[in-house]
């Protein structure tokens, strides 16, 4: 039963996520991303990580495949844009991807060896409080630092985007 | 699968059906209580042919609604255009599962309920940035762009004021959330949360698009926003998103501020009563806003999202922390 469900959410994973890349329609491939997120939460779920998937959720089908939704909405894109710069060199494409396939069975192969590390550091019992009170007891324990780092990374990204919304603003002066 | 959990299988489809069709009940009604209601605000009589005193209106409505002609004109994006209403339905219902409606029955007690509600809330907004897009259609066009701005923006206010009940009560399972209502000296978090508890009602009147933050669906200029080239059986499912959306909210205001199914006092034989009351109440108070206010502009909206209500809601879970820090 567990190997059934684990199946049924690769594929759910797997397959709009094929159909992501190859669909025409810029909103239908928003809405396979769509589909593998929400495949993803229950993923999660199934690890036993109840808020992980919500968060996956809120976070990402509801905030950042809404504004996906919106980019393309504002630009308008139809139907898929040929560009003669990558049609004709398709096959540089094809280099990449295997550069790519190479890079992530590397990565693959280097996490499954750290991940006994990984269980060795982190002792958890989940009777003595729920997974989201371990989450944030090794969020402000133990992994504090990267913790802090990325919340400053966000705050560089704020910044840039309101840097830039500046810069536009000056150069077409109070016509806006 | 065991057998023998078959007849325990039955008896919980059985249980959920009857609890599906009480909340249809309910919204239907909902819908006849707001006509009344603002008949009355506005001096007029409301529906009172169908039945006596226009009792069977609703049905006579789903009865209409079920037999018109499912049109689906030929521009749409058919597979996105006859999806959407299903999306905004199941995502804007399902919500319900995780409210406790009495000590010993929830559908669905996880430990982080609070954040499946959000979740899900966050997923029907698909459901109106979809079909405005499918419609092809410039009036639905503009009621998605418009809802898919205020859903997010709107969003972020709500779930800052939740996590302040959050931050009071310690958890994000919704009966320990009532528990610790119950447990604290004010008996309900909406006195020391007041101010959370403004900003929660503003932004779910804004989540589910209604006066005066319809804006995707303002009649007077996109003559019906997002569903505009909907028909029959499919335009009912948003009109049912949209009540059942406002019982969601309302539900999770009576549960995360007003003490949930808690009462004063126990009533014999009436679990559920101050629940409903606190529901009826809230629901009154979505009808009583549509019938009193004029619609928002929309940079008004956007406005009143992002420099009143967010770094009010951020200024007061700063001080929630403060003072479960040091009292």
């Amino acid at each position: 039963m567990d190997l059934l469900v684990f199946l049924y959410l690769a594929l759910g994973m797997c397959i709009p996520g094929l159909l992501a890349v190859l669909s025409k329609n810029p909103v239908h491939a928003v809405l396979w991303v769509l589909v593998l997120i929400i495949h993803q939460a229950f993923l999660l779920y199934t690890l036993g990580s109840e808020f992980l998937a919500a968060v996956q959720i809120i976070v990402y089908a509801g905030a950042v495949l809404v504004l996906f939704l919106f980019v393309v909405y504002m630009i308008n894109l139809r139907m898929e844009e040929r560009w003669r710069v990558f049609v004709k060199r398709s096959s540089l494409g094809l280099l990449i991807l295997l550069f790519f396939a190479f890079f992530f069975f590397k990565s693959l192969a280097f996490l499954t060896a750290l991940s006994p590390h990984f269980k060795a550091n982190l002792h958890y019992d989940l009777s003595q409080g729920t997974n989201l009170w371990w989450i944030a007891r090794y969020l402000f324990t133990h992994y504090l630092f990267q913790f802090e780092l990325i919340g400053v990374l966000l705050l560089v990204v704020v910044l840039g985007a309101v840097f830039l919304l500046r810069k536009l603003k000056e150069v077409e002066g109070d016509s806006l | 699968m065991d057998l023998s959990l078959l007849p325990a299988f039955v008896i919980m489809l059985i249980i959920y059906l009857v609890l599906l069709l009480l909340a249809l009940l309910h919204v239907a009604y909902l819908t006849y209580v707001e006509r009344k209601i603002i008949a009355r605000m506005q001096q007029r009589l409301g529906p009172n042919r169908v039945g006596p005193r226009g009792l069977l209106q609703p049905i006579a409505d789903v009865l209409k609604l079920l037999h018109k002609e499912d049109i689906i004109p030929s521009a749409v994006d058919r597979p996105v255009f006859l999806i959407a209403p299903l999306i905004a339905l199941v995502c804007g219902a399902s919500g319900l599962a995780f409210i406790p409606l009495w000590d010993k029955f929830v559908l669905s007690n996880l430990n982080v309920g609070l954040l499946f509600i959000l979740a899900l809330s966050s997923l029907s907004a698909y459901g109106v940035i979809l079909s405005g897009w499918a419609s092809n259609s410039r009036y639905a066009f503009l009621g998605a762009l418009r809802a898919s701005a205020q859903v997010i923006s709107y969003e972020i206010a709500m779930s800052l004021a939740l996590l302040s009940v959050v931050l009071m009560a310690g958890s994000f399972n919704l009966q320990e959330i009532v528990r610790a209502q119950a447990e604290s000296p004010f008996k309900a978090f909406v006195f020391p949360q007041i101010i959370a508890f403004f900003i929660f009602m503003v932004s779910a009147i804004a989540e589910t698009n209604r006066v005066p933050f319809d804006l995707p669906e303002a009649e007077t200029e996109l003559v019906a926003g997002y569903f505009v080239e909907y028909s029959g059986i499919r335009f009912a499912l948003f009109y049912l998103a949209e009540y059942f959306g406002m019982v969601i909210m309302s539900g999770l205001a009576a549960t995360c501020f007003l003490g949930g199914y808690l009462g004063p006092f126990e009533i014999p034989g009436l679990p559920f009563f101050w629940f409903l009351l606190k529901l009826y109440l809230l629901l009154f108070f979505y009808i009583w806003v549509r019938a009193t206010l004029p619609r928002y502009r929309y940079d008004q909206l956007m406005g009143l999202g992002w420099k009143i209500l967010i770094p009010l809601s951020l200024a007061n879970l700063f001080l929630t922390a403060l003072f479960k820090l040091w009292l």
